[in-house]
């Protein structure tokens, strides 16, 4: 008995130490051999799913872009942004009144070989499944997060919708605004011209997807994706990582053979004319925790990272990457995000609503530069108007006057509102999320309306309560944020257009008629100098009735290390990892001074 | 005793009732609307309707809370409204990345702490017994977030030993993963357990049993194996049964920063993305897990001291 025992307690501390040695000598870093072009891309979040209709977060699209096409994409190096073609064959025909589009589609392109379809082989993608895909951005058994962006749009849609729910419908239903023309032609017919309509058709919503996969997952679809992207679902260990391969049937694209200016002294052309991806692998890592995830890139076990808040000084010294990186290999690049950070006003609160003055005092005593310095680690540039960086209508000349942080003024302004130093005025609710940032900012903007005499009372709810306060016009004043879903003004504007007021998207229910008229006029402009002299006469009613006041532009900053080859920022496409390039050589010198 | 386990299952149901009623209330009457979220940035009116009723929250609340029941008594909580997959087949994945984290973590703490306790209890007034004090107080006035942050840095990053963070679905490759959490959550949940088992320890060293034990010649080894250390078993009982339940639901913080996809970070996710049915059907279950562990410790006094009577 005794003797039994010793030897399992024996043979304990021989495993036990074999552990730990072969811990020692395997898991310093991630292991990857000479030849292995592994990309190893961190996500700060978990993701819900993979399903393109309900790909809504800039973490979920990073994923599908890689599995499934849309129709189109941006060029990956041009700017201002261009759209091209992805699954399409060329960009669209379109009818002189700009209500018909006809679309060809790449002949040859497949699916990704997968147990739903014969055989396994994944068959040719046709115009009809593009139409079958929309409809199930439509179905309202799916509850899209994506469906607003043909909402009302396509001539038919909605009355699908209604008919499919009512059980009157299936997908077999011809629909007179999404018409297969033959197996490579489809057309769309619209209600009424909607010239964003190209960009919602690069939009991971709108990536076909083969109805095979669909019948076989059903619900859980999102857990087995199919598409024809350059890359192969093939595992996902839910909450943690998720790989991908490298699509042996992917349809021939190459890497752009033009760029932006400097593109080619950036080394940026050096893979043009070659086949994409680049890659064999993609793994993404969901790490909401920014430290595990800023560790493992210093340790070279991810390849590229942002640069989270309590690091950015010793990372960034005088807008520059410090020494130290740069001795690593390590490449930073900066890029203005396409997003407005602001803080809105309820225009139907009996206080807030009808006084524009108090609306324009508050505006003034807030000293939104400190709170760039403070929250953002000075990551942004003031906002002057709703309308963002890199988008059509964006004028950086353009000075906003109720924005500049005077307190003498907005003491003033807040007289001619019939507070004098604040007196009479009610106190204010500020709601925010209670996340220690949003509470610090709550804080900051009090602070700065009680310099001049206002009242502020801060309501510290979660998330989906600030939601829900926001869509039942509950809420006096809150900070929120918009990031761009495409680059054109009017997915800022329609932030503020009249009939979209809560618990549509016009949380401030600002409904100004000469503004409404002109964002209806805006809509049936193709883009342009017209289109753009619309939108800044939007602007200009923004600035003479305030109803947010718009904060900060805020400034994106990315880390890669050098092995990293073909890295160029941008803002709103998700699938650019198929031009990236992991160069083996450089990673294995690089990953020896970490 | 069969009488007692049965009686004592009984008394579970009106329990299991309150428990149903509480989390219906919290969830479909007091909690926000979960339409509006899921609606999404662009909802509209008659969107988050048409959201309410394919959630199934539409309907008189009678209704839902029979539904509400129906779960409960089948243990089928449907999908989740985000990651769609079924609640069950969720719960059946996360436990065994929870369990494969908790369970080496409770019983490594466990043996420790009682050995240690053990040890310092019998040199009581020593400058061991005294240094360990020290050492357990500075061990629990220290956040555990700091042990995670540092033992990621230096044990992780610095000293490359384990790695700083991941998992893997193969049962061999993940325990590499499983080292640093480990060590972390040893550490950081020792020095209470030191304290509070020396405490137990200690009150019963001061019992008559034990003098007379003394007086009688027993050596100390034996009085404290086979005397002490039995007459402490029912604190002992109480702190690990009542700990039974997280070692099934994990750790929420060590698994959303050593990215360990078990019960604990499910429950974060789904917090997060208002997930209500995953809410919900994880703060029933832990209820009756608790219920259940509760009914355990209560058989367990029985059986490790004659003195609890089960009538």
């Amino acid at each position: 008995m005794f003797k039994t025992t010793k030897s399992i307690v024996q043979l304990v501390i021989l495993t036990a130490t074999c552990l730990v040695i072969s811990a020692c000598t395997n898991s310093c870093s991630q292991k990857t051999s000479s030849t292995d072009t592994t990309l190893h891309f961190p996500l700060a979040s978990t993701i819900k799913g993979m399903d393109p209709i309900q790909s809504n977060s800039t973490y979920s699209s990073r994923v599908v872009s890689q599995i499934f096409t849309p129709l189109f994409e941006y060029h990956y190096l041009k700017r201002p942004y261009e759209l091209v073609p992805q699954a399409a064959e060329s960009m669209p025909e379109a009818s002189a009144d700009g209500l018909v589009h006809t679309i060809k589609i790449r002949k040859g392109m497949k699916f990704h070989n997968n147990d739903c379809f014969e055989n396994g082989e994944g068959r040719e993608v046709k115009a009809s499944d593009f139409i079958y895909s929309w409809k199930r951005l439509a179905d309202p058994d799916n509850r899209a997060n994506g469906f607003w962006i043909f909402d009302g749009k396509i001539k038919g849609l909605n009355e699908w919708r209604d008919a499919k729910s009512k059980g009157e419908a299936d997908y077999d239903t011809v629909i007179e605004g999404m018409k297969v023309l033959d197996d490579y032609t489809l057309q769309i017919t619209l209600t009424k011209p909607y010239y964003q309509l190209y960009y919602t058709l690069a939009m991971e919503f709108t990536a076909v997807v083969p109805k095979e996969a669909v019948d076989k997952y059903g619900e859980e679809f999102l857990n087995n994706p199919v598409g024809s992207g350059p890359y192969v679902f093939t595992e996902w260990v839910r909450g943690s990582k998720i790989t991908l391969d490298k699509n042996p049937t992917f349809f021939g694209q190459k890497y752009p053979s033009e760029g932006a200016e400097g593109d080619k002294e950036a080394g940026l052309l050096d893979d043009a004319g070659q086949d994409i991806p680049f890659n064999d692998k993609i793994i993404f890592y969901e790490v909401v925790e920014s430290q595990p995830l800023w560790l493992n890139f210093m340790k070279g076990n991810y390849d590229v990272a942002g640069i989270p808040k309590d690091n950015f000084d010793a990372v960034v010294v005088e807008g520059e990457l410090s020494d130290d990186m740069k001795g690593k290999g390590i490449q930073m690049s900066t890029y203005l995000q396409p997003d407005v950070t602001y803080i809105a006003f309820n225009m139907k609160d009996p206080i807030l609503g009808k006084n524009d003055k108090l609306r324009k005092a508050i505006a003034m005593a807030y000293d939104s530069a400190t709170s760039i310095d403070k929250f953002y680690n000075g990551r942004g540039v003031k906002a002057h108007s709703p309308i963002a960086p890199g988008i059509d209508a964006y004028d950086p000349e353009f000075k906003n006057p109720y924005v500049e942080f005077d307190q003498s003024k907005a003491k003033q302004m807040l007289k001619d509102a019939g507070f004098p130093d604040g007196k009479g005025a009610p106190v204010l609710e500020y709601a925010t999320t209670s996340s220690s940032t949003a509470r610090q900012m709550a804080e900051y903007f009090k602070q700065n309306m009680e310099a001049v005499g206002l009242k502020i009372q801060i309501a510290s709810v979660s998330w989906p309560q600030l939601q829900a306060k926001i869509k039942d016009a509950k809420a006096q004043m809150w900070g929120i944020a918009w990031l761009a879903d495409y680059p054109d003004a009017e997915n800022f504007l329609q932030l503020l257009y009249g009939p979209n007021q809560a618990p549509g998207p016009n949380g401030a229910n600002f409904n100004n008629k000469k503004f409404n008229k002109l964002y209806e006029q805006a809509s049936a402009l193709p883009p342009g100098e017209e289109r753009t002299a619309v939108y800044q006469k939007m602007r200009d009613i923004f600035v003479e009735e305030m109803p947010w006041v718009p904060n900060v532009h805020r400034k994106g900053y990315s880390l890669r290390h050098g092995w990293i080859k073909n890295y160029k920022p941008h803002a709103i496409k998700a699938n650019s990892l198929k031009y990236f390039k992991v160069d083996t050589g450089k990673r294995s010198e690089l990953k020896a001074k970490l | 005793m069969l009488k007692f386990a049965i009686r004592r299952t009984l008394y579970m149901f009106p329990i299991l009732f309150g428990i149903a009623l509480v989390t219906f209330l919290l969830f479909n009457v007091a909690g926000g609307d979960p339409a509006a979220q899921a609606a999404g940035k662009y909802a509209t009116a008659e969107k988050i309707q048409e959201m309410r009723e394919s959630l199934g929250i539409a309907g008189p609340l009678h209704e839902q809370f029979f539904g509400h029941l129906k779960q409960m008594a089948t243990f089928d909580f449907g999908r989740s409204w985000s990651t769609k997959q079924t609640i069950r087949s969720m719960i059946f994945s996360g436990i065994g990345a929870s369990v494969s984290l908790m369970v080496p973590v409770y019983v490594i703490s466990l043996i420790l702490a009682i050995s240690l306790a053990l040890l310092v209890a019998f040199l009581r007034g020593t400058f061991f017994d005294g240094a360990t004090l020290v050492v357990s107080l500075a061990l629990m006035s220290i956040s555990s977030l700091v042990y995670i942050l540092a033992g990621q840095y230096f044990v992780g990053y610095e000293l490359g030993l384990f790695p700083i963070n991941g998992w893997d679905s193969s049962l061999i490759a993940r325990w590499q993963y499983l080292v640093l959490p480990t060590l972390i959550f040893v550490v950081l949940s020792l020095g209470s357990n030191v304290l509070f088992y020396r405490t137990v320890f200690l009150d019963q060293m001061y019992q008559d049993y034990v003098r007379t034990a003394r007086s009688k010649g027993l050596a100390d080894r034996v009085i404290l194996f086979k005397h002490v250390l039995r007459n402490a078993m029912i604190p002992i009982i109480t702190v690990v049964v009542t700990q039974l339940p997280f070692m099934i639901l994990g750790s929420l913080l060590l698994e959303s920063f050593f990215g360990i996809p078990g019960l604990g970070r499910m429950i974060v996710d789904a917090i997060q993305s208002s997930d209500f049915p995953v809410i919900k059907a994880m703060t029933t279950i832990t209820a009756i897990l608790v219920l259940v562990f509760q009914l355990v410790a209560d058989l367990l006094y029985a059986v490790v001291d004659p003195r609890v009577q089960v009538r």
